[in-house]
């Protein structure tokens, strides 16, 4: 789960991180209320999950209500990265003196949080990473451990503070790491982080990520996740306990299937075949009869998919249910078609009931087969085929 | 001959008063698996599916000299669960449930390793030695036994090709639920050398998926020390980036790290046969069989 921003802030703040603060609004009635009550200039700051915001036009700095008000207005009704901008952060203006880059991340690699520093802030890290490497400084830590005084001075070296502000420095860190530790987090980043002309360091902008599987234990975050999510099928389908993913814009078929990698595969063999996926639909283990129509649904409710591969494997799904859930959803499906693939208990019952259904549903053996049915029923230029395909 | 789980696996189930511990307990000895013991805190003294029950693995592992442990507890109680399996010193642990925080993985990780025990998952069906033992909640009716040995992020990708490889006659030596997790217990590379060293296991399969850099990893380990053939399919090619496709673990960048071509690219430097798909591992494994003569199970079991 990636935070809004002001929610990184928020944390920051609890951790003892200097950060940003000030009113979030999600209207313009929110959003007039706000300027009668500010001290300007102020930052207004598109909250999506998404980066590039600056260049999209998100962040701009009002100098009076008046301003505030229409940059405002204009700020909401952005899509940026193809997400509608739900909320604004309003926030103090500060003078910078200068940037730095902090961030902990997860390495997968090497089974440890990575903490990286750059002196060069506000701009990506990869690009720094690319263009002056020297100045990246990159460390594994030890999860189980605070920050090692060796590696704080390395830190503060690599950033050329001394006194008041190094000590600061040292903090931020050490506070950072502890925030990363106690909520989960997969990254933890400021940037830039900002010492201001007064000498003092604060965090400007910031990105958390937090590990989805631990939202048990942080019930104060778990509240925001569906904050974040500009997709209403993806909820719907959370709502129901399914993960839904949208795989691409110009896609007519909807996958459903009984895990993540069996979702994969149907989808690059699709992909092979020059056609185009538009979502996918993960059932998880066990579905019954209701849980599949159900799901067949909220995949026929996206209206760019003219056809659902169901694809299911599994030693304990019963094929039976499987089919009378396909069967009790595709009822009214229009001129809309199921090509369906099942293996498990109970086939030659799950067979028999597609037989007496309409013809919407056509049963095949196998992946490859329903692959080809599909090719059958969605013709595509042979060209993207070869070209999808390309051996 | 067979690794990490067989006729001398003495198989602890933790959580075997749970739904899912009592019904794969029941499965597992079915198969010919020697559970030997359950663990529940607070349920020591009972027995369930024949199995005597104790309250603390340290007891479990004690009474029957067990030498493996399988654990069924839901995601949130695997940290304490496993972590009581590496104190007791169990050589060998094997974990299930989907949904594990990655911090709790990372803590593992690094613990089992300072023990020398082995973990294997989670988010992994188990670990099955076809015709001999299994631990975990696989569909054992597809397994079959024979000389190609398998290790998978995924369970659906795997199940597709084991029952595809049984119909082709070609039967399992040992196959492995990596797990679909950012950080699994065991990674390919952990398992290559047990592999390479098996004599039952003639070809080694890799399912792997995009995400992480553990293909490219054993790309590596391969390259200087493997010998057997080793055929791999990378799932996810055409999922979108920056998005995770289900398993926590499979999620491209969207610099583009973890990408399957990246992944394939190393794959086959070191000499890897890749399959596009289920379907060709089963082709590409006949193949190489057939070269080196034989290989079929021979009227073995199927499903």
């Amino acid at each position: 789960m990636k935070l809004l921003e002001y929610k990184a802030h928020e944390l920051f703040a609890r951790f003892g991180i200097p950060a940003s603060g000030g009113p979030v609004v999600k209207s313009a009635e929110e959003l007039a209320a706000a300027a009668a009550r500010l001290s300007f200039p102020v930052v207004v700051k598109a909250q999506v999950e998404t980066g590039g915001r600056g260049k999209a036009g998100g962040v701009k700095v009002a100098r009076d209500a008046g301003e505030l008000l229409s940059l405002g207005r204009q700020i909401l009704s952005l899509q940026i990265g193809g997400q509608p901008v739900s909320a604004l952060f309003l926030t103090a203006r500060r003078d910078i003196e200068r940037e730095f880059y902090l961030s902990l991340v997860l390495d997968r690699k090497r089974k440890r949080p990575v903490l990286i520093f750059s002196p060069e802030g506000g701009v990506e890290i990869n690009e720094t990473a690319e263009k002056h490497p020297e100045k990246v400084l990159q460390a594994p830590l030890d999860p189980r451990q605070d920050v090692e005084a060796p590696l704080l001075a390395a830190v503060v070296e690599k950033a050329g503070l001394a006194g008041k502000a190094a000590r600061q420095l040292e903090a931020v860190v050490e506070n950072l790491f502890r925030l990363f530790r106690q909520y989960d987090c997969l990254l933890a980043e400021i940037n830039p982080l900002v010492l201001d002309s007064a000498g003092s360091l604060a965090a400007l902008d910031g990105k958390i990520e937090i590990d989805d599987n631990s939202l048990f234990r942080h019930p104060d975050m778990s509240s925001f996740r569906d904050e974040t999510c500009g997709e209403p099928l993806v909820l719907t389908a959370r709502q129901s306990r399914f993960l839904y993913i949208p795989i691409e814009e110009a896609g007519n078929i909807g996958v459903i299937s009984n895990g993540s990698g069996m979702i994969m595969s149907s989808i690059d063999l699709l992909s092979k075949g020059g056609q185009k996926t538009a979502c996918a639909l993960d059932l998880g283990g066990g579905a019954t009869a209701d849980r599949i129509a159900e799901a067949v649904r909220i995949v026929l409710s996206n209206p760019a998919v003219k056809l659902v591969l169901i694809n299911i494997f599994g030693g304990i799904t019963r094929c039976d249910e499987v089919a009378a859930g396909v069967v009790r959803a595709v009822a009214d499906i229009g001129d809309r078609t199921v090509v369906m693939r099942m293996e498990g208990t109970n086939k030659d019952r799950g067979v028999a009931i597609c037989a007496e259904a309409p013809g919407a549903i056509e049963l095949v053996d196998g992946l490859a087969a329903a692959i080809e049915a599909i090719g059958r029923r969605l013709p595509v230029p042979a060209a993207a085929a070869r070209r999808e395909g390309g051996t | 001959m067979s690794f990490l789980v067989g006729r001398d696996t003495r198989l602890i189930v933790q959580g075997i008063t749970g739904r899912e511990g009592t019904f794969h307990s029941a499965q597992m000895l079915q198969y010919g698996t020697k559970v030997v013991a359950g663990v529940r805190a607070g349920k020591g003294g009972t027995v369930v599916e024949g199995v005597p029950v104790y309250d603390t693995v340290r007891q479990a592992r004690q009474a029957q000299a067990a030498n493996a442990s399988v654990v069924f507890v839901p995601p949130q109680g695997m940290h304490e669960a496993a972590g009581e399996a590496i104190e007791a010193g169990v050589p060998l642990i094997i974990t299930i449930a989907e949904g594990v925080p990655v911090h709790d993985m990372m803590d593992l990780y690094h613990r089992a390793r300072a023990a020398g025990v082995t973990l294997v998952g989670p988010n992994s069906f188990g670990v099955i030695s076809p015709g001999k033992a299994k631990a975990g909640f696989m569909a054992h009716a597809i397994f079959s036994e024979g000389p190609l040995g398998i290790m998978s992020r995924s369970a659906t990708n795997c199940y597709e090709t084991v029952f595809m490889l049984t119909r082709a006659g070609i039967g399992q030596s040992t196959v492995v639920g990596v797990g679909g997790d950012m950080i699994p217990g065991s990674t390919f590379t952990d398992l290559l050398p047990l592999f390479e060293s098996d004599v039952q296991t003639e070809c080694i399969v890799i399912i792997g998926e995009i995400g992480g850099s553990e293909e490219e990893l054993a790309a590596q380990y391969i390259g200087a020390h493997v010998r057997k053939p080793v055929i791999a399919l990378i799932a996810g090619k055409s999922a979108p980036k920056g998005r995770s496709m289900g398993h926590a673990g499979a999620i491209v960048s969207p610099g583009g790290e973890g990408s399957a071509e990246v992944k394939e690219r190393a794959l086959a430097a070191a000499g890897v046969r890749i399959a596009e798909s289920t379907a060709q591992i089963v082709q590409i494994a006949g193949e190489i069989l057939a070269a080196r003569g034989g290989g079929r199970s021979g009227g073995g079991r199927k499903g």
